[in-house]
């Protein structure tokens, strides 16, 4: 990843040099279809996965259209039952607060279960900076952290790796044996990890719900170690978007199945765990101190959207990425967004500006997959669009746009100069022909990838005349 | 201060009202199937209604327990009675080889365990992590069973703790009959009633022994959690 250069050069750069490399495209192809097939038949023992789908999208139309009133209770109950809450409004104020906690608590060693939030803030660079060790300890995660990397996709973050990859990764930074079977390199990182779940002061997690009616954070994991991560360390500190509220405890019923179908096809994640609070007098273990730390980073700005606030309520389970062609093809990375895919696409211009990252709205095809597939029905395609507008409206599409919308517009309001046009293009057709695909092509950017069929004999307008 | 703030920021972002069509998006369906009324109580019906079905009868619920707990790889075992989940136990323990324990105060647990050969360490009361981590399984109650998902439901009050249904390789889960239950949402409602809203500050589904595949998909088992789920139910 280029980081310097700006947000739009990047993707071209990145995207270009991704969608040459076949081999790990089909390799990431084949990786999601196996993600396909297992959805499919978790989707198929629903009694009515659709109304499902509804319900879910329910909830979460409920929690966000209210949420000053659910945040608020969710806060109130969490500090009834002795969790710290710490409300920060940017990226700045939550390293800040969580900084705060762990020099109060003079901690030397932080141990983390995923969370894309704490990416979003940056949160290892600056715990690093100040000298502490931070260990992921998601095995996706702690791939992508000892290759000094993003995470790929926010579900899967190391899906672009190949097992050979991770072996040499392995020998080198951990000293470990020669093996390149998966359940053997899963070992390695599970004796390392054990150790630094025992040592750490510090447990920093993400949420995956709020529940505002009792006031508990709700984890969804497989492999146990945000578990460990919120059960061994003496403080355990949560980050969470104010937007993972949900209403009610019941409303994990619901909620828990549709997110593991769509993330990863499974029916229920291996561990669905929800915590309210710091260990209690009654209990024999558990954190002595809690803190949820709030995050609003712009989040607020989406909601002020009364079209867009609907990405609001994105539960992040990754679906609309598996099923995204531009993603198939361009790969996580080249986003340089924390929410990659279309999801990412639609609230990182909101989060980080329109004017830097518009040129995400173009990166789809507009075919609705990711609508399609969306567990609470975000109507993200449109949201694109949506943005495109916004985008033009504010005069950032750019000379070369402009400049084109005005020919076209000159060109249409004139059937003569319409006519006039159909033909040259035919005539430039041809001349170009010998030309195609080559520098020299005036519209070689379009056409170095594409090829273009002779135009019809007829034009539409000549045939519809000559119908019968 | 910042709460103020937010909330505040909040109230004047909601002033203005979602806009109507893709309000109305979210609610359409082109497969004109049923939707059920908005609000709460709507979604726990949408749970039995529109989740799979797993029947309505312990038999049909232990049917399907089995069936998902197969594809998990949990290791299901139906017993007649605790004097079976003895025995079961004592099997078990000479097949894996068990010499410590961990266990807490729970009184089917208690009962099962009283006769086996082994070290123990209880959990409820402080104890040290570094020696649960030595332990060769944990043995722990539950809140409930739910047949929708082959989960145990446990809280710290019905498992120990937080760590001794995580930290050993090993998981083995006592349930009784009357555990079972139908959805997550039944689970939920019966943590409820037992705590009379006194909630535990920790409350888990657990699905399986625990698991990754992280690296190019593969299923492993034990990822950090245990590599092997246990769950016996006695059924009289
Ligand atoms: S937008 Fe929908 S499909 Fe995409 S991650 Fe969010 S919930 Fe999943």
């Amino acid at each position: 990843m280029s980081q310097s250069t700006n947000p739009t050069t990047q993707f071209q750069t990145d995207a270009n040099r991704v969608t040459a490399d076949v081999d790990r495209r089909s390799f990431l192809r084949s990786s999601l279809r196996g993600y396909q097939t297992t959805r499919d038949a978790t989707q198929e023992r629903f009694l009515n996965y659709e109304s499902a789908r509804i319900a879910a999208g329910d909830a979460k139309w409920e929690a966000i259209e209210n949420l000053d009133v659910y945040l608020a209770q969710f806060a109130d109950k969490l500090e009834a039952r002795g969790a710290t809450v710490h409300w920060c409004s940017d990226s700045a104020e939550a390293r800040d607060a969580i900084l705060d906690i762990i020099k109060k608590h003079d901690a030397k060693s932080v141990i983390k279960s995923k969370c894309m939030t704490t990416e979003e803030i940056h949160l290892n660079d600056l715990l690093e900076k100040e000298g502490f060790e931070v260990v992921e300890s998601d095995l996706g995660e702690f791939i992508v952290q000892l290759r000094d990397e993003a995470p790929y996709h926010f579900v899967f973050p190391a899906m672009h790796l190949k097992k050979e990859e991770i072996n040499t990764l392995f020998q080198e930074k951990l000293k470990s044996i020669n093996t390149d079977d998966p359940e053997e390199l899963t070992m390695v990182a599970r004796e390392v990890l054990r150790q630094k779940y025992l040592s750490a002061d510090i447990g920093i997690s993400g949420a995956n719900f709020g529940v505002a009616e009792t006031g508990m954070i709700s984890i969804t994991e497989n492999e146990g170690n945000a578990r460990l991560t919120t059960s061994l360390p003496k403080v355990h500190i949560a980050l969470m978007g104010i937007e993972k509220i949900i209403p009610r405890l019941e409303d994990l019923a619901l909620m828990l199945p549709m997110l593991a179908t769509a993330g990863t096809g499974q029916h229920l994640t291996c561990y669905n765990s929800q915590l309210g609070g710091p260990r209690q007098d009654d209990e024999s273990d558990g954190p002595v101190e809690m803190h949820v730390v709030l995050l609003d980073n712009h989040r607020t700005r989406l909601l002020a959207d009364p079209e867009q606030r609907d990405a609001l309520r994105c539960i992040r389970c990754g679906a609309c990425l598996n099923v995204c062609p531009i993603f198939k093809n361009v790969g996580g990375h080249t986003y340089g967004t924390t929410y990659q895919g279309p999801i990412g696409s639609v609230i990182t211009p909101h989060l980080r500006g329109l004017k830097d990252w518009k040129h995400l709205s173009h990166s789809s095809s507009l075919c609705g997959a990711c609508s399609e597939t969306c567990p609470v029905k975000i109507d993200l395609h449109h949201h694109l669009l949506r943005n495109r507008r916004d985008a033009a409206g504010k005069g950032q599409g750019g000379l070369a746009e402009r400049t084109l919308m005005l020919g076209f517009t000159i060109v249409m309001r004139r059937p003569w100069l319409y006519r006039l046009t159909g033909r040259l293009g035919k005539l430039g057709h041809v001349l170009t022909k010998p030309i195609h695909g080559t520098r020299i092509d005036p519209f070689y950017a379009w056409k170095k990838t594409r090829d273009l069929d002779d135009p019809a004999k007829q034009s539409f307008k000549q045939y519809w005349k000559s119908r019968k | 201060m910042s709460r103020d703030a937010i909330l505040g920021r909040i109230r004047e972002a909601l002033s203005v009202k979602t806009d109507a069509h893709v309000r109305e998006v979210a609610k359409q369906s082109s497969h004109s199937l049923p939707v059920l009324a908005n609000g709460p109580d709507g979604r726990t019906q949408a749970v039995k209604e529109f989740l799979p079905f797993v029947g309505e009868s312990l038999e049909d619920h232990i049917a399907a327990f089995n069936v998902l707990s197969d594809k998990l790889q949990t290791e299901f075992i139906v017993v007649p009675t605790i004097d079976s989940a003895r025995q079961t136990l004592d099997q078990l323990r000479q097949k894996h080889q068990w010499e410590r324990v961990g266990i807490h105060d729970h009184e089917l647990v208690q009962s099962c365990v009283d006769q086996l050969p082994v070290e123990f360490l209880n959990t409820s009361s402080n104890y040290d992590a570094h020696e649960l981590e030595k332990c060769d399984v944990g043995i722990s109650g539950c809140d409930a069973l739910i047949a929708q998902t082959a989960s145990a439901l446990v809280t710290n009050h019905s498992a120990g703790g937080r760590a001794l249904s995580v930290l050993p390789p090993h998981h083995v889960v006592v349930a009784d009959a009357s555990q079972m239950v139908t959805t997550m949402a039944d689970g939920f409602a019966m943590i409820r009633e037992k705590h009379h809203e006194k909630w535990p500050s920790f409350i888990s589904f657990i699905t399986g022994p625990s698991r990754t595949a992280d690296i190019e998909r593969v299923l492993v088992l034990g990822a950090h959690g245990p590599k092997k789920l246990t769950i016996i139910m006695i059924s009289e």
